[in-house]
C-alpha cells in the first residue's frame, strides 16, 4: 500500500483534510513515520545518574528509559513478555529493576528478564528467559538529547537530524553548555490530530499576531508590534524561515530570543555573555539565530521554542487526539535562579495555564473535528503563503524562506511527512535524498536577492 | 501549615466560608479585576506545583517553588493573567465560556496574628461552545489574612487531583 498522492500536493502547498481526520491515514503514519523516525525520548539531564529511569511515549508505545551502569542509555517497551501487564507505572526514579505487579517477573535496567517467581518449583527451570526481555528500542544521544527508534533499517540519529544538526548545534551547543530539559512534564489531552501543533510550531509565525493578541499586549516589549498583524510592520526585515530534507525545520525571529519572558534578567544577561563565543564557533549568520526567538518541530512530533524554552512533544492519540508533555529548555551552564526564572516564564506563557498556549488549543481542536462532516472533510487545506520566495542558501543548509511569516516550513514538514507515507522503507527514503528539494523551483531566488542587496 | 492546629469557632469559620462563596461569585461573573483587587494580597504566592507519578519508596521530596510549577505567581504575574481576560481578543472566550466551582471541607484553623491556614475541596465544572464539557477537582491549601472586615489570601497551593489534565488549559482561578 502506498499513500493516497492526494493526500499531500507538493506542487500546489495543499493537503487534504483526510489528513487530520481518516483512521487508515492514521494508521499508516503509525507504521511509516512513528515505526520508523527518531521520536524524542528524554534528556540527560532528567535522568542523570545510573538507575535513573523515566517513562514516557514513542507515539502510543509505552517505553521505560533507563540510565545504564555503564553511563549509556537503553529504553525498552513498557509491556511484560509473559501476559502483556505494563510493567512500570511511576514517572521517573531509580531503579535496579523493574517488577511486573501481576506475577512477579522482574527486568533488569536494560530490559532483560532476570527472574520469576517459583522458577524451579513451577517453571522446573524451563522457562528460556534469555527470549523473553522486554521489546528493545533503538536509543541514540544528540547534544544530550535522546530519542528512540523502532526500525534497524532507519539511519543513525545524526544522518535523521542531517544538515538541521547545523541549526541544532547554535543552541543545543551554543556557546559549550548547551541546553537541558527540566521536568517533570506538564501532561495534558488535546482533542486535536497530532499534525495541527507541529505544523503550527515549525512554520506558524502568521498566526501569533492574531492568535495571542491578547496576550501580546499584555506582555509589551519586542513581540507586541506583532499584535493584530497589522500591514505596516516589515515582517521581511523580521526574520527567516528554515526546512531541511527530513522536515524538520523552524522560523526565526531575530533579536527576539527572550521576548516573551516578561523577569527575563538572566536570561538576557547569559545570552549577552555568550553570544560572542558563538559567533566565533559558528559564524555571524549562526549568532544572529542564537540571539533569535524560534518556533521550531523535529519531524515528526517533538517541538520546542527557543528563547521563550518551551519544549512540547505531541503523542498521538488517534487521529482526534494528543497527549501534550511539556518541558522546559534551560542552559545547563546558566546559574540555578536564572534556570528557575526561565523555567517560571516558559510554563506562565506555554504550559497548561500559559497565557499564550491557552489561546491555541481551540485552533488545534476544531481543525481537526470540523471534519467530522463529509462535505467539509472533502476538501483542502492551503499553505502556499511564500511559495517561490524561498530556495537554496548560499550560507544557511536545507532551503530558507525570506520571513518568519511565510509557510516555507509547513511545506518543507509536509513534503517530508508524503515521503515518508509513500515509502514502504527507508532505502526509497535515502533514493530521494539528492532531489528531495526539487520541489522548492526558484533555485536562484536567494543568489538574486543577495546579489541584488550587494 | 503547624502540625498543631487550633480551630477557629464557628463564627470566624462562618466568616471563612462566606468569603470563599464571594470570591467564587466573582470568578463566576467575569469580575476579576475586582477578585485581584478585594481579595488577593499583595505579597500573594499562587502556586499549582506539578506532582509526578511516584513510588511509594522514592525519597526524594516534594515539589518546592523552585520547581516545575503549573502556577508559580506573585501578584503582578497575576495581574498579567487577569488583564489579559479583559483585552477582547481572547479569541476562545468570545462568546464566553462558562465555570461552576463547588467548593466544600472547608476547614480553617488560627495561624496567630489575625492569620488562618485553611483547607478546601474544589470541583471545578468548565462548559464552551455547545458541547465542551470538563471537570478538575483540587485540594486547596490558603494561607488568609483578616483585613478590615474581610479576609485577602497570601499563599495559595492547589493540589490537582489528575496527572494529565484532560482539558486544553488551566486558565482559571482557584
Ligand atoms: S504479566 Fe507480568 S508477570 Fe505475568
Ligand atoms: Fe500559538
Amino acid at each position: 500500500m502506498t499513500g493516497d498522492p492526494r493526500l499531500v500536493d507538493t506542487i500546489e502547498s495543499s493537503q487534504s483534510r483526510e489528513i487530520f481526520w481518516d483512521k487508515d491515514v492514521y494508521d499508516l503514519e503509525l507504521e511509516r513515520i512513528f515505526g520508523r523516525a527518531w521520536l524524542f525520548l528524554g534528556h540527560e539531564s532528567l535522568l542523570p545518574k545510573p538507575g535513573d529511569f523515566i517513562t514516557t511515549y514513542m507515539a502510543e508505545d509505552k517505553v521505560i528509559l533507563s540510565h545504564q551502569p555503564d553511563g549509556s542509555f537503553r529504553a525498552f517497551i513498557n509491556s511484560c513478555t509473559h501476559r502483556g501487564n505494563q510493567i512500570c507505572h511511576a514517572d521517573s526514579g531509580n531503579a535496579k529493576a523493574f517488577v511486573c505487579n501481576y506475577h512477579g517477573w522482574v527486568y533488569g535496567q536494560d530490559g532483560s528478564l532476570v527472574d520469576v517467581p517459583l522458577e524451579s518449583r513451577c517453571y522446573h527451570d524451563q522457562l528460556d528467559k534469555s527470549r523473553l526481555a522486554a521489546k528493545p528500542v533503538r536509543v541514540e544521544t544528540y547534544k544530550g538529547f535522546i530519542f528512540g527508534c523502532g526500525d534497524a533499517d532507519a539511519p543513525s540519529l545524526e544522518e535523521y537530524l542531517g544538515e538541521f544538526r547545523w541549526y541544532l548545534d547554535t543552541i543545543w551547543e551554543g556557546a559549550g553548555g548547551g541546553l537541558e530539559l527540566l521536568g517533570p512534564p506538564m501532561k495534558s489531552i488535546l482533542a486535536c490530530n497530532w499534525k495541527v501543533p507541529t505544523e503550527n510550531f515549525v512554520g506558524d509565525g502568521y498566526h501569533v499576531g492574531w492568535t495571542h493578541a491578547g496576550a501580546l499586549a499584555g506582555i509589551g516589549g519586542e513581540l507586541a508590534g506583532l499584535a493584530g498583524n497589522r500591514a505596516d510592520i516589515p515582517f521581511e526585515d523580521l526574520g527567516l524561515q528554515f526546512t531541511t530534507r527530513h522536515g524538520h525545520g523552524f522560523g526565526v525571529i531575530d533579536n527576539a530570543a527572550p521576548a516573551i519572558h516578561v523577569k527575563r534578567e538572566g536570561w538576557a544577561k547569559y545570552l549577552a555573555e555568550t553570544r560572542a563565543e558563538v559567533g566565533r564557533k559558528f559564524g555571524p549568520e549562526r549568532e544572529r539565530l542564537y540571539v533569535g526567538h524560534w518556533n521550531c518541530s523535529i519531524f515528526p512530533s517533538c517541538s520546542f521554542l527557543y528563547g521563550t524554552n518551551t519544549f512540547k512533544v505531541w503523542h498521538p492519540r488517534g487521529p482526534h487526539e494528543i497527549e501534550v508533555w511539556t518541558y522546559t529548555m534551560v542552559p545547563r551552564d546558566a546559574d540555578p535562579e536564572t534556570k528557575s526564572t526561565i523555567q517560571r516564564e516558559a510554563t506562565r506563557s506555554f504550559g497548561t495555564a500559559g497565557t499564550l498556549e491557552s489561546d491555541d488549543g481551540e485552533n488545534m481542536s476544531s481543525a481537526t473535528h470540523v471534519n467530522r462532516g463529509n462535505i467539509t472533510r472533502d476538501g483542502r487545506m492551503d499553505s502556499s503563503m511564500g511559495a517561490g520566495f524561498e530556495g537554496p542558501h548560499p550560507v544557511y543548509p536545507g532551503i530558507v524562506g525570506s520571513s518568519f511569516i511565510g509557510e516555507t516550513s509547513h511545506r518543507g514538514f509536509y513534503r517530508f511527512w508524503k515521503e515518508m507515507l509513500d515509502a514502504p522503507d527507508w532505502t526509497a527514503v535515502k533514493a530521494n535524498d539528492n532531489t528531495w528539494d526539487s520541489v522548492f523551483t526558484n533555485r536562484e531566488y536567494w543568489t538574486d536577492k543577495l546579489d541584488a542587496v550587494e | 501549615m503547624s502540625v498543631k492546629q487550633i480551630s477557629v469557632g464557628p463564627d470566624v469559620q462562618f466568616a471563612i466560608e462566606t468569603h470563599y462563596r464571594a470570591e467564587v461569585r466573582l470568578w463566576q461573573t467575569g469580575q476579576y479585576r475586582e477578585w485581584l483587587k478585594d481579595m488577593v494580597a499583595e505579597d500573594i504566592h499562587y502556586w499549582m506545583p506539578i506532582y509526578e507519578q511516584r513510588f511509594l519508596r522514592d525519597r526524594r521530596s516534594d515539589p518546592t517553588p523552585d520547581d516545575a510549577a503549573i502556577y508559580n505567581d506573585d501578584y503582578g504575574e497575576l495581574d498579567q493573567r487577569v488583564e489579559r481576560l479583559y483585552t477582547g481578543t481572547v479569541w476562545m472566550e468570545d462568546p464566553p465560556s462558562k465555570i461552576r466551582y463547588f467548593i466544600g471541607n472547608v476547614e480553617a484553623f488560627d495561624a496567630g496574628k489575625d492569620e488562618f491556614d485553611v483547607y478546601s475541596n474544589l470541583l471545578v465544572y468548565r462548559n464552551r461552545r455547545q458541547l465542551e464539557t470538563t471537570v478538575h477537582t483540587l485540594g486547596r491549601e490558603d494561607s488568609l489574612r483578616r483585613v478590615g472586615d474581610g479576609f485577602k489570601v497570601f499563599r495559595r497551593k492547589l493540589l490537582l487531583d489528575a496527572r494529565v489534565t484532560q482539558d486544553k488549559n488551566l486558565y482559571f482561578f482557584c
